[in-house]
């Protein structure tokens, strides 16, 4: 018999929501992790003085719909107690060049359309056709869970009641934006968080960015007090509470099933651990990888094989010994653009198109030692960015090079003195991704949520594809594409298929 | 029917692109999915960071009865087929084991980067008393003793965007290792400083590779060497202790440097309190690890009893162990006593691979060691390496990883 009703491989946000869910319902977990520390990317390290968040630039936690699965809800529902810090200014975004603009957009959504229309006149308007839309968005998506899946929908419905979400959700940001009627620069200051989703606006889905914008916006965004790695160890904790088991320093190395095919446990420490169901948090292609071949779905392959990976991060860490106000910056939130659009942006993110600035210090006063503030640098990379022959001999000093050129960037655009302050740094690439997170070319969330790979297909072929029996796969790579909340989200949703499979003693 | 909102968008792309995912599948030819270690950036991932490099010793090298250097090349039988790349001042974690013995130890690469690439590492060992590693080491090593290495390890680098264009490096016995990688590195044109090290030895002969550095400093003048000599007197050498004006004396004038040490504790103790005089920027001073940990009790905060003895129950991925531990001794150690391999790299309280949870009872860690996160601090996490019992105690601490 097995000794768990279900193991949970890889404890990320999605993870430790997925692993938490079914210990609260009174099931056997195991979770198992690969390193010595939960969270995956939630986490934090120490530099001297300093303790870094590694990734996470603000958290989008409340839904527009108390319908709607929010990360807080869940935190709330699963007894997960941890504190966060709330940020009232959205961000500031600085775009360089003749046509160039510096505004702030606070949070909030009357605070939102304020700053806008004062940025961009006339804005006010299409936004708020966009929020309206949303609402509907969140209506359509409600529908579709009531209906429990595309099966159970009637498509007439759909189209008569929820058209413009079927609009939206069949087109890209751009388009949508344009069918608004927005200007330019009204598009221009909108499209500002292309960037957390990795898929530029003509290619990325209008639904899944103006969900993510209005939560945003509206929701406010958050930081975790302390780190989160804190985060991270407050579900370790509410887990425990409900007899679950944690095991870290646990790689799996196998996924084993049985003639059918269906999942029945995995290799960790050289131990054969046997369990009812399989969750995983970890990315299909390593799944793949880790399964013999011959249990293998052909569909799961060619799936993996068609998609694209997804963006990955290079970041620069700095504690400063001068406070943010001697700095001279007063925002936690800045983004600098070479070009006012973003289809620009990501085509010139090799040349400085997009990066970001954040500075934990101005919402959480204390994340360091007074006298000192912290920046963190954030520059997309996507798959097929990095050099692809870089000797390790040469990686330190590639890795400075480029930390030096973003930092004198920034000086020069703030009039800013940081480089004689930094007294700790440490720079992060693609590299340092793949080791910690061991997904291909240091992908961070997983899969490219580009044209068909969108997150409206991924749920539409949810139960078609990645059909492993008694296993379901949870994270970025999963329904909800890119972001924390997706780890969240599709970690809960997951454990519910299979908390109701269990139930039913399928 | 509701009115659009944005009717001139069309309805149909989205069954398009539906249409279009099972075209792009479908089109996909079937083949294995490519695997983690194919990839580019994974390739340079494994190669600077291999989980595990198992080592040789290829040669000993003598400069003492109580200071030798090993000379390791890849154990090829074992699959390790080229050295780890690092930045000089990096640290090898050496896990040892043999019918007597088996202990894992932080050593600093004393070769330089370089020579790395031609699959050359050295660390250089110095006897210390009670050094159960080191003594070992010194006595039983010889060519072909097999050893399994961490990747390199550590931050006691130098990083060209944080420190000062020089740097005075403070070094007391084999604490010279990290400074030998540099000296050689910058003499190689890997690293782009000058280093003036301080060397503090009680007499010339205990020194080791003076006559190496000096002659380095010949063709490198960027790389300078000052033996300082507490209990003699030599030709070219500072007698005395490493003091604030023997920095002074040879810190560049006007402009900024850093301060890196390495050495024993009781020099960090001695030159520290030096430093402070100085009045420099926390930024300009950078130690390497302090080592391990004893004699938590002199600490004012120390509250329990030095002389206490409890029982330790550990958790460890599904196992239970129950095992005796001292107040006097660190929860790691006295794992390893038990023979329970632990996880560790730093043994310092810094890098945080000894994380473990604490479960139920109380620990004492020393505030000059405690490197933990705050959130550890908040849900009850220690460093297995700098706790000491004040109870009887529970943990959960993960196996090593395979």
């Amino acid at each position: 018999m097995e000794k768990y009703d279900v193991i949970v491989v890889g404890a990320g946000n999605g993870g430790l929501c997925a692993a938490t869910t079914c210990a609260k319902a009174g099931y056997r977990v195991l979770l198992l992790e690969k390193h010595n520390l939960p969270g995956g990317c939630a986490t934090s390290f120490v530099r001297g003085r300093f303790e870094f968040e590694p990734s996470l630039h603000e958290l989008c936690d409340e839904s527009t719909n108390p319908r709607m699965r929010s990360m807080k809800q869940i935190y709330a529902d699963l007894g997960i107690d941890t504190k966060f810090l709330r940020e009232e200014m959205l961000y500031r975004v600085i775009c360089k060049g003749p046509n160039g603009y510096d505004y702030r957009i606070r949070a909030g959504k009357e605070g939102f359309l304020d700053s806008m229309e004062e940025a961009c006149p006339g804005s006010r308007a299409p936004l708020n056709t966009m929020f309206e839309l949303n609402y509907l968005f969140d209506a359509a998506q409600i529908y579709m869970d009531d209906c429990g899946g595309v099966s159970g929908m009637n498509p007439i419905t759909l189209i008569t009641k929820y058209g413009d979400f079927i609009r939206a959700a069949g087109n890209s940001t751009d388009k949508f934006l344009d069918a608004l009627g927005m200007d330019d620069k009204t598009k221009s200051l909108t499209n500002t968080y292309w960037g957390y989703l990795g898929d530029p606006p003509r290619d990325l889905n209008a639904m899944h960015f103006i969900s993510l914008l209005a939560a945003y916006v509206e929701g406010k965004p958050s930081m975790p007090y302390d780190r989160s790695h804190g985060m991270s160890l407050a579900a370790v904790k509410a887990l425990q509470n409900y007899g679950g088991e944690v095991w870290y320093n646990s790689e799996v190395t196998e996924f084993l099933y049985d003639e059918e095919g269906a999942a029945i446990g995995v290799v960790a420490n050289d131990e054969k651990i046997y369990a009812k169901k399989i969750i995983s948090n970890v990315i299909p292609n390593n799944v793949l990888n880790l399964s013999d071949n011959k249990f293998v779905k052909k569909s799961m392959r060619k799936l993996a094989n068609a998609r694209k990976l997804g963006m990955s991060i290079i970041t620069v860490y700095l504690g400063l010994d001068c406070t943010m106000e001697e700095l001279g910056v007063d925002d936690y939130s800045v983004f600098v653009v070479k070009d006012p659009d973003a289809n620009v942006q990501y085509d010139q993110r090799k040349d400085m198109g997009l990066y970001i600035v954040n500075c934990l210090n101005k919402t959480i006063p204390d994340a360091s030692p007074e006298g000192t503030c912290m920046l963190f640098f954030t520059i997309p990379s996507f798959d097929g960015d990095f050099p692809e022959n870089l000797k390790p001999q040469d990686y330190k000093k590639y890795k400075n090079a480029l930390a030096e050129k973003y930092i004198r960037d920034y000086e020069e655009l703030l009039g800013i003195d940081i480089m004689s302050h930094i007294e700790e740094i440490s720079v992060a690439t693609p590299v340092t991704f793949a080791r910690y997170l061991s997904t291909p070319n240091g992908t961070i969330y997983g899969y490219m949520s580009q044209s068909w790979d969108n997150v409206i297909n991924r749920t539409v072929f949810k139960d078609l594809e990645n059909k492993v029996k008694n296993m379901r796969f949870c994270g970025g790579h999963s329904l909800r594409g890119d972001g924390y909340p997706s780890g969240f989200i599709t970690g809960e949703m997951m454990a519910n298929e299979i908390i109701a499979e269990l139930k039913e003693g399928k | 029917m509701a009115k659009s909102m944005i009717p001139k968008l069309p309805l149909y792309p989205f069954v398009l692109s539906a249409a279009q995912r099972v075209i792009e599948v479908a089109r996909t030819p079937d083949g294995p999915v490519k695997k983690l270690e194919d990839y580019p950036v994974n390739k340079l991932a494994n190669a600077l960071h291999p989980a595990k490099q198992f080592l040789v010793v290829r040669k000993v090298i003598e400069h003492s009865p109580d200071m030798k250097t090993y000379v390791f090349s890849p154990d090829y039988s074992k699959g390790t087929e080229r050295l780890a790349y690092f930045s000089a001042g990096s640290y090898l974690s050496l896990n040892y084991a043999d019918e007597n013995i088996q202990f894992t130890r932080p050593y600093s690469l004393s070769s330089s980067p370089k020579k790395s690439l031609s699959n050359h590492y050295c660390i250089t060992i110095k006897r210390v008393e009670d050094g159960i590693a080191s003594n070992y080491i010194l006595d039983h090593w010889v060519e072909g003793t097999k050893v399994v290495a961490s990747a390199p390890l550590g931050d006691f680098t130098y990083e060209p965007l944080r420190d000062a264009k020089h740097v005075i490096g403070i070094a007391g016995g084999s604490g010279i290792t990290p400074f030998r990688s540099m000296a050689f590195a910058i003499a190689d044109g890997d690293e782009d400083f000058d280093l003036t090290i301080l060397y503090g030895s009680r007499a010339k002969k205990d020194a080791v590779f003076t006559d190496e550095l000096l002659k380095l400093s010949e063709t490198c003048p960027r790389v300078k060497l000052v033996n300082v000599l507490s209990n003699s007197k030599a030709k070219g050498c500072e007698q005395g202790f490493i003091t604030a004006d023997l920095i002074k004396k040879y810190a560049p004038e006007g402009e900024d440097y850093s301060i890196f040490l390495c050495g024993p504790q009781a020099m960090y103790e001695f030159v520290d309190k030096e430093i402070a005089k100085l009045g420099l920027r926390p930024k300009f001073v950078r130690h390497e690890l302090f080592g391990e940990y004893f004699h938590p009790e002199k600490n004012a905060d120390y509250t329990g009893d030095i002389s206490g003895e409890f029982t330790l129950t550990v958790k460890m991925a599904g196992k239970t162990f129950t095992i005796p531990a001292k107040a006097d001794t660190s929860i790691l150690r006295s794992l390893e006593a038990a023979g329970i391999n632990a996880p560790n790299q730093c043994r310092s309280g810094r890098c945080g691979w000894c994380h473990a949870q604490l479960l139920s009872g109380e620990v004492y860690t020393p505030a000059s060691v405690d490197g933990r996160r705050i959130g550890d601090i908040e849900y009850g996490y220690i460093h297995a390496c700098c706790s000491f019992p004040l109870s009887d105690l529970t943990i959960d601490i993960p196996p090593v990883a395979k």
